[in-house]
């Protein structure tokens, strides 16, 4: 049985800061509501994951922006973020990486899901692609995250 | 008028000495004076003998015999046609000299609507047939005093009169109008000069100037003949109505065209000179400059350069307008429509450093922020609840029970401030109102001295209280109105503020050295812009001048092409 969630036990404040990016916190979780209960009709079965991808990735890039590039929140602040679950610390940790800057999402650098030990179309640079090959890929509807593009 | 000069005529006055007589590739003839360097169309002749070949060659009076039907709209062109040639032939021959005048021979040749008719009368003489911008009536002026009559000035800056009544029109201004038209003139150029005071006109002098020495013997002449033609010298400057070039080619001539344009640019005056054959070309260029000579004038004042850095302030600048939270992600910036109906979004050229511009301001925004806010006290979160509990506070409540009535409310929902902590101040709170209205009172003016100076003063009102005396009970326990009135009887006697508060002069010298940077980038911006603008639009009307021209070619060759039953000499 789950504890009881008393009041006290909800009412800790965020760490301080959290007010600034509260709001565009906000867009995007309006927005994943929105992506979990859109109509999936007519869509392929793997397409239906897209969007929750998409929007995972924007937040987790703009709380990675948020602490490493322009440095707006505190080491706090961050830590209760990835915490909290607004932003996928295991995507972020492939960022820091030389090569992954773009990584779209964990899935598509996983080999050993694939066929042939390999890692996602999306993963190959466009110089390697055949000229004008519109790709986008099954696990997040990625169209390149390849880091030299 | 026509474009180039033609041959002079057969049994010409001698040159003056210096002089050489030379044929352009075009056939017409120039005249070059090896000394002076200099050249023109204009036959230089011997100044005694001159007065009458002058007379002849270059007379002064602005209306052209250009066309009748240059303006189908204003009037009938065959009946003006009809009323026009037999009367005004005479004296055109009479100034005009032997040149062949395209009017005479115009309304056999010409089409009825055709703009350039009177240029294509003389069809059989090549260099008539040259590239001739099209003439059309521009502007109308009432002339005082001369009732039905107007006067047009067409697009290339030549003159006629119309009576509206009997529908006549002359490029030569009867008698009577001529009066009129000089008082017009004469206003004209006092509203001129008027708008024009305070700039010098150096430039138009020296040009002038230039012109003159060529040409001194020939201009004497012309005054003198001013004189005697129209008796009106006495009123208008000679460098109105003065006639250079293209005098001695066409009898009578517009005036305002190759002169100004000669004022301002005297490298198109050599051009002219030299006879470089295009004085179309020529023609609409000073077209061109007369929309134009204003703004180009300034442009070469003030060409403010606009730097990297600037680019990229406008561009944070915008942002800073946009009031966009530096907080919020680069695609939320995007969405602002307003964004891009700035000027200064163009400042950066590409999407890219757009953004990076955009992470830089907001790396720096953020800082700033920041800053701010540790400088600025933290806000005692006590305050908001304290204000809370002085409005909705009662002693018939108790603590959960006034809790769950106001649950909702931001105050109680705050995080900041323990549930302990508010449970303790609402119940010393509700304590405090059982005691009596005195106790209460000498309490809060105990609190009030308590406050050293720096912090309460003469200069404090109830809005600006100091924290200390918002977060203690003492001060909430009476109602607002007792309360505020006792307060401000209390401030009302404490002395002004102790000095210290002169620190801010440094900040305000900075902010308006800020002020000014900003202003600077965006008149460089605006300047940057209009560049732009002048230069599509310059763009443009080259375009459709080359379009011209080139079709002008095509009817040139088309015509030659026509050949008649008479075989090439008809």
């Amino acid at each position: 049985m789950p504890p009881t969630r008393t009041a006290g036990r909800s009412k800790k404040p965020p760490p301080d800061g959290f007010e600034d990016i509260e709001d565009t916190l906000l867009e995007f979780q309006n927005k994943m509501k929105d992506a979990e209960n859109a109509s999936h009709d007519g869509k392929k079965k793997h397409e239906m994951l897209w969007p929750i991808f998409q929007i995972t990735h924007q937040r987790s890039k703009y709380i990675y922006d948020m602490y490493y590039e322009k440095e707006a929140i505190s080491k706090t602040l961050y830590d209760w973020l990835l915490k909290n679950g607004y932003a996928d610390p295991m995507l972020i940790a492939k960022w820091k990486k030389q090569g992954y800057e773009k990584l779209c999402c964990v899935r598509c650098i996983q080999t050993n899901e694939t066929n042939f030990r390999s890692t996602c179309i999306c993963r190959v640079p466009k110089k390697q692609l055949t000229e004008g090959q519109d790709i986008q890929c099954v696990n997040c509807g990625c169209r390149g995250c390849s880091s030299g593009d | 008028m026509a474009d180039l000069p033609v041959r002079p005529p057969a049994g010409l006055p001698p040159l003056a000495p210096g002089w050489t007589e030379h044929k352009a590739p075009t056939g017409h003839s120039y005249y070059y004076n090896k000394e002076t360097k200099k050249s023109t169309y204009i036959r230089p002749i011997l100044e005694v003998p001159s007065i009458q070949s002058h007379h002849v060659a270059s007379p002064p009076a602005p209306p052209a015999p250009f066309s009748a039907n240059t303006n189908p709209g204003l009037f009938n062109p065959l009946a003006t046609n009809n009323q026009f040639n037999p009367n005004f032939q005479q004296p055109n021959l009479q100034f005009g000299g032997p040149q062949q005048q395209p009017f005479q021979n115009g309304p056999q040749h010409q089409p009825r609507g055709g703009h350039r008719g009177g240029h294509r009368g003389g069809s059989n003489n090549f260099q008539d047939r040259r590239r001739q911008p099209e003439d059309r009536p521009k502007h109308r002026f009432d002339i005082p005093d001369c009732a039905p009559w107007v006067l047009v000035k067409t697009k290339l800056g030549r003159r006629f009169v119309w009576n509206k009544d009997n529908n006549e029109s002359f490029w030569k201004f009867p008698p009577h109008v001529m009066k009129g038209v000089v008082e017009f003139d004469r206003r004209e150029r006092e509203k001129r000069e008027r708008r024009a005071r305070g700039e010098p006109s150096d430039e138009e002098d020296t040009a002038m100037a230039e012109v003159e020495a060529d040409l001194a013997a020939a201009e004497k002449e012309m005054e003198k003949r001013i004189v005697e033609v129209d008796g009106e010298v006495g009123m208008m400057d000679d460098s109105e109505y003065e006639e250079v070039e293209v005098t001695d080619d066409e009898g009578e001539e517009g005036d305002k065209a190759p002169k100004r344009q000669r004022t301002e640019e005297p490298s198109e005056d050599q051009a002219l000179e030299m006879g470089e054959d295009d004085i179309a070309w020529q023609l609409a260029q000073m077209e061109a400059m007369e929309e134009g000579d204003f703004t180009e004038d300034e442009e070469e004042e003030e060409g403010m350069p606009l730097t990297d850095e600037d680019c990229k302030a406008l561009f944070k600048e915008l942002l800073d307008d946009t009031r966009i939270s530096p907080y919020s992600p680069w695609e939320k910036v995007l969405e602002n429509d307003g964004l891009y109906d700035d000027e200064r979004y163009k400042a950066l050229p590409t999407m890219k450093a757009r953004k990076d511009c955009f992470d830089e301001w907001a790396r720096e925004r953020i800082q700033y922020l920041q800053e701010q806010k540790a400088k600025q006290q933290k806000l005692d979160p006590k305050i908001p609840y304290l204000a809370f509990l002085h409005r909705h506070a009662t002693p018939k409540l108790f603590w959960p029970e006034f809790r769950r009535k106001f649950r909702k409310e931001p105050e109680m929902k705050d995080t900041k401030l323990s549930d302990k902590d508010k449970e303790k101040l609402y119940r010393d709170l509700v304590k405090r109102l059982g005691l009596k209205q005195p106790e209460l009172r000498s309490d809060l003016s105990n609190l009030l001295k308590a406050q050293p100076l720096a912090f309460l003063n003469g200069s404090t009102t109830l809005d600006t209280l100091p924290s200390s005396v918002l977060t203690d009970l003492r001060f909430i326990s009476l109602p607002a109105s007792t309360r505020d009135s006792l307060v401000e009887t209390y401030l009302s006697t404490l002395p002004p503020a102790p000095e210290g508060a002169a620190a801010s002069a440094q900040e305000e010298a900075e902010v308006a050295r800020k002020r000014a940077e900003r202003e600077r980038r965006q008149r460089a911006l605006a300047e940057r812009e209009r560049r732009v603008q002048e230069e599509k639009r310059k763009h443009e009307r080259d375009l459709a001048y080359g379009k011209g021209r080139l079709h002008e070619e095509e009817m040139e060759i088309e015509r030659a092409m026509k050949v008649g039953k008479g075989g090439l000499k008809g």
